[in-house]
C-alpha cells in the first residue's frame, strides 16, 4: 500500500534535516511508537502499538536508515516489525524529501510503501489503509509541531 | 484462541465488577458471532470473557412510552419475528431479516451488533433513519444517547471501556410516513451489502409535499452515513422524480466508500445514488399503498413474553 | 500487562459444564476455549456434526439449542452450559429415521454427505415450524447451508416432500 504525505514546516532546511537524522525523535513522532533504542550506526529497535477497535497490535521491530543523501536532502528508512502474538508482520519503506520553499520554510514530502502480512493483512486492507493514512498524517503534523517550537 | 477466564454475571453490578477486575483486557460476549471469529484468528485476545446472557433486564421487546424498547440481548431473529415489531415498525423487522442467515440471527444480539460497529451491518442505517437511541450502563450510572453519533470509526463507538449497552429505543414513525431498506447484494445472499440505504419519508397531509426525509447509508464509509444534504434537497419540496434523482446525486458527495472485494469506491458511490433514489421510491410507494386509517392507537405498555 | 506473559506458561482455565444432548445428560470438564463443535465431537463423542468453514458461514456445524439453529463452530461450549442440544444423531428415535431423513434418502438429497448433517438438522428446524414449506420458504431458511456436490435441487425436493413421511411416524 502506498501513502503520500506533504507538509510545510516553518523551519530552514538544515535544522529540519538534522532533526530527521535523529531517528529516535523522528520515530516517536509516529503515534503509538514507544521505546526506540539504537543498536548501531544505522539500526534502531522499537515498538509500535496500534489499535483498531477491539484489535490491538504490538509490533516489535527494527528501523534501518538506508539512505542518507545530504546533498539531495533525501533519506530512506526501512522498518521490519512483527506482532508477537502471531497476528502478522509489517514491512515498510519510507522516503523523505526536503524542498526549500524559503529561508524559514521547507516542504517535507513523505512517501511510504507498506506491506502487511499475515492475519492482519487478510483481515481488512481498507481498515489498515484508513488507519495508516491517519497515522502518517499525525506523523507529519507532529514533526511540524516539534520544529515550530524550536 | 489464547486462554481466557470466563464469567457469567447474574446482574449488571456483577458485570461492572468483572469489567473493573479485568480492565481493558476483558471483553463482553453475548451472541459472539463476530467476537469468536476474531478470537479464533487471534486478532482479539481477551484475558477474560464476560458472558451477558444471564442478565434478564437486557432481554425482551416491548412498547414503552410510545416507542419500542428492545433489550440489548434480544436476538436479531427475535426482532425480525416479533409480532409487536412487525405491527408497529415493519421496516425494522424487515431490516433485521436481511442480516446473514437464520442461524446467525438466532445467535447475534441487537446490542452486540451495535457494539461491534461494523459499517457494513444492516440495522444501523435503518435505526438511524428511525431516530433510535441506546441506553448504556456503567458502574457510575446510565446514559441514553442517540444512535446517530454513536459510531465513530471502523469497529469503534463512543462506548467507554466499562459501559454495557442495555436497551435500544426506537420511536414510532410520524403519521403519513413510510420507510424502505434496500440492500444491494451483487454477491451471495448471506453477505454484507455492497451499498445499503434506509429511507424514511413523511409527507404533508395532501401527500404531495415532503414534510420530512431521513436517509442513512451503510457500507459507504467507516461508519453509517446520514445523507443530510440529500435530505435537504427534498424537505419542504413537492414529490417529483427529478427531486429523487437529485437527492441521489447529492448523496454521492456525502459518502466515502472504500474499495474492497464488494466493489470499488467509484462503483459504490454510483450505486449509492441509484439506491438512494430507489429507496425513496419504495418508501413513497409503501406510503401510497397504506390504507387510510384513524390516528394509530396508543401503545400501551404490556408485559410481553420474553421468548 | 498480561500480554507480556509467556503464552506457553499461561494457565488454561477449565470449566465443568452440564449439557443435555439428544435427551441424554453429559458432564464434561473442558478449557474455556473449547468450541461447541469440538466439545460435541470429541468430549461427547458425537461426530455427526461437521466443521466446514470454521467461520459460521457454511452451516455444516449447525446444531439446535433449545430447538433453534445455531453455528457450533463459533459458539463456546461453556456458553452452552445447562442447555438442551439436538444433533443429527438425535433425529432418529428407537431406530426409526426422522421423516426428514427418510425424505433425503428417498429423494437423493446428498452426494458426499459432508453438508448433510447440517442440512438435515436445519430442515428439521424448518419443518418443526412449517410442515409444508414452499420452495421460496425453503430457500430463505436454508440459505445458510452450503453444498458443493448436489446443486441444491435434490435437497430442496427432499425438504419439500418430507411431509409425506410424517404420516408413517
Amino acid at each position: 500500500m502506498k501513502f503520500s504525505q506533504r507538509v510545510t514546516i516553518p523551519a530552514a532546511r538544515e535544522p529540519l534535516w538534522n532533526f530527521l537524522m535523529d531517528i529516535p525523535r523522528v520515530a516517536r513522532s509516529l503515534p503509538g511508537v514507544e521505546a526506540v533504542k539504537q543498536l548501531d550506526d544505522a539500526t534502531y529497535e522499537g515498538t509500535l502499538k496500534v489499535k483498531v477497535g477491539p484489535i490491538s497490535l504490538s509490533l516489535q521491530g527494527k528501523i534501518i536508515l538506508e539512505e542518507r543523501d545530504r546533498e539531495n536532502w533525501r533519506a530512506t528508512m526501512r522498518a521490519d516489525a512483527n506482532d508477537r502474538l502471531a497476528a502478522g508482520a509489517v514491512k515498510a519503506r519510507t522516503a523523505m524529501q526536503l524542498k526549500e520553499l524559503g529561508p524559514k520554510e521547507t516542504e517535507l514530502a513523505v512517501e511510504t510503501d507498506v506491506n502487511i502480512l499475515g492475519k492482519i493483512g487478510e483481515f481488512g486492507q481498507p481498515i489498515i489503509r484508513k488507519k495508516a493514512d491517519a497515522m502518517l498524517k499525525d506523523f507529519v503534523e507532529n514533526i511540524k509541531k516539534q520544529l515550530s517550537s524550536t | 484462541m489464547i486462554p481466557f477466564e470466563y464469567r457469567t454475571p447474574k446482574s449488571l453490578k456483577e458485570t461492572h465488577q468483572a469489567l473493573k477486575e479485568f480492565g481493558a483486557d476483558a471483553k463482553l460476549i453475548a451472541g459472539g458471532t463476530a467476537l469468536i471469529i476474531m478470537m479464533k484468528q487471534r486478532l482479539v485476545r481477551p484475558t477474560c470473557l464476560i458472558n451477558l446472557q444471564a442478565l434478564r433486564p437486557l432481554q425482551g421487546i416491548e412498547a414503552k412510552n410510545g416507542a419500542l424498547r428492545i433489550g440489548s440481548l434480544a436476538t436479531h431473529r427475535e426482532v425480525e419475528s416479533s409480532a409487536l415489531v412487525k405491527r408497529v415498525l415493519p421496516l425494522l423487522a424487515e431490516t433485521y431479516h436481511h442480516v446473514a442467515t437464520v442461524s446467525v440471527r438466532n445467535m447475534a444480539t441487537v446490542g452486540g451488533g451495535l457494539a461491534h460497529a461494523d459499517p457494513n451491518q444492516d440495522p444501523p442505517p435503518t435505526l438511524i433513519a428511525l431516530g433510535a437511541s441506546v441506553k448504556v450502563s456503567s458502574a457510575n450510572g446510565s446514559r441514553t444517547l442517540p444512535l446517530e453519533g454513536f459510531f465513530t470509526d471502523y469497529y469503534e463507538t463512543v462506548l467507554q471501556p466499562d459501559e454495557v449497552i442495555t436497551d435500544l429505543f426506537v420511536p414510532r414513525m410520524q403519521p403519513n410516513s413510510a420507510g424502505a431498506y434496500l440492500k444491494f447484494l451483487p454477491r451471495t445472499a448471506d453477505d454484507y451489502a455492497t451499498v445499503s440505504v434506509a429511507a424514511v419519508v413523511t409527507l404533508e397531509p395532501g401527500k404531495k409535499v415532503f414534510k420530512d426525509v431521513r436517509i442513512a447509508l451503510g457500507s459507504v464509509g467507516t461508519i453509517p452515513i446520514r445523507a443530510k444534504e440529500a435530505e435537504a434537497v427534498l424537505r419542504g419540496q413537492p414529490v417529483k422524480p427529478e427531486g429523487l434523482r437529485e437527492a441521489g446525486e447529492k448523496a454521492k458527495g456525502e459518502v466515502d466508500p472504500i474499495t474492497d472485494l464488494r466493489g470499488s469506491a467509484d462503483y459504490k458511490r454510483e450505486m449509492a445514488a441509484v439506491f438512494v433514489r430507489r429507496a425513496l421510491e419504495k418508501a413513497l410507494e409503501t406510503l401510497r399503498k397504506q390504507p387510510k386509517r384513524p390516528a394509530p392507537r396508543p401503545l400501551r405498555s404490556r408485559r410481553k413474553n420474553k421468548k | 500487562m498480561k500480554e507480556e506473559q509467556d503464552v506457553k506458561e499461561a494457565v488454561r482455565p477449565q470449566k465443568k459444564i452440564r449439557l443435555k444432548v439428544n435427551g441424554k445428560k453429559y458432564t464434561v470438564e473442558i478449557p474455556t476455549t473449547r468450541l461447541l463443535v469440538d466439545c460435541l465431537r470429541y468430549d461427547v463423542g458425537l461426530t455427526g456434526t461437521k466443521e466446514g468453514c470454521s467461520v459460521g458461514v457454511c452451516g455444516a456445524c449447525t446444531v439446535l439449542i433449545d430447538g433453534k439453529m445455531i453455528r457450533s463452530c463459533i459458539s463456546l461450549a461453556v456458553a452452552a452450559d445447562g442447555r438442551e442440544i439436538t444433533t443429527v444423531e438425535g433425529l432418529a428415535k428407537n431406530g426409526k429415521l426422522h421423516p426428514v431423513q427418510k425424505s433425503f434418502i428417498q429423494y437423493g438429497g446428498f452426494q458426499c454427505g459432508i453438508c448433510t448433517p447440517g442440512m438435515v438438522i436445519s430442515a428439521k428446524a424448518l419443518l418443526d415450524q412449517n410442515p409444508r414449506p414452499n420452495v421460496d420458504e425453503i430457500k430463505d431458511w436454508m440459505m445458510g447451508n452450503l453444498c458443493r456436490c448436489t446443486g441444491y435441487y435434490k435437497i430442496i425436493e427432499s425438504i419439500q416432500n418430507a411431509w409425506r413421511f410424517a404420516k408413517s411416524k
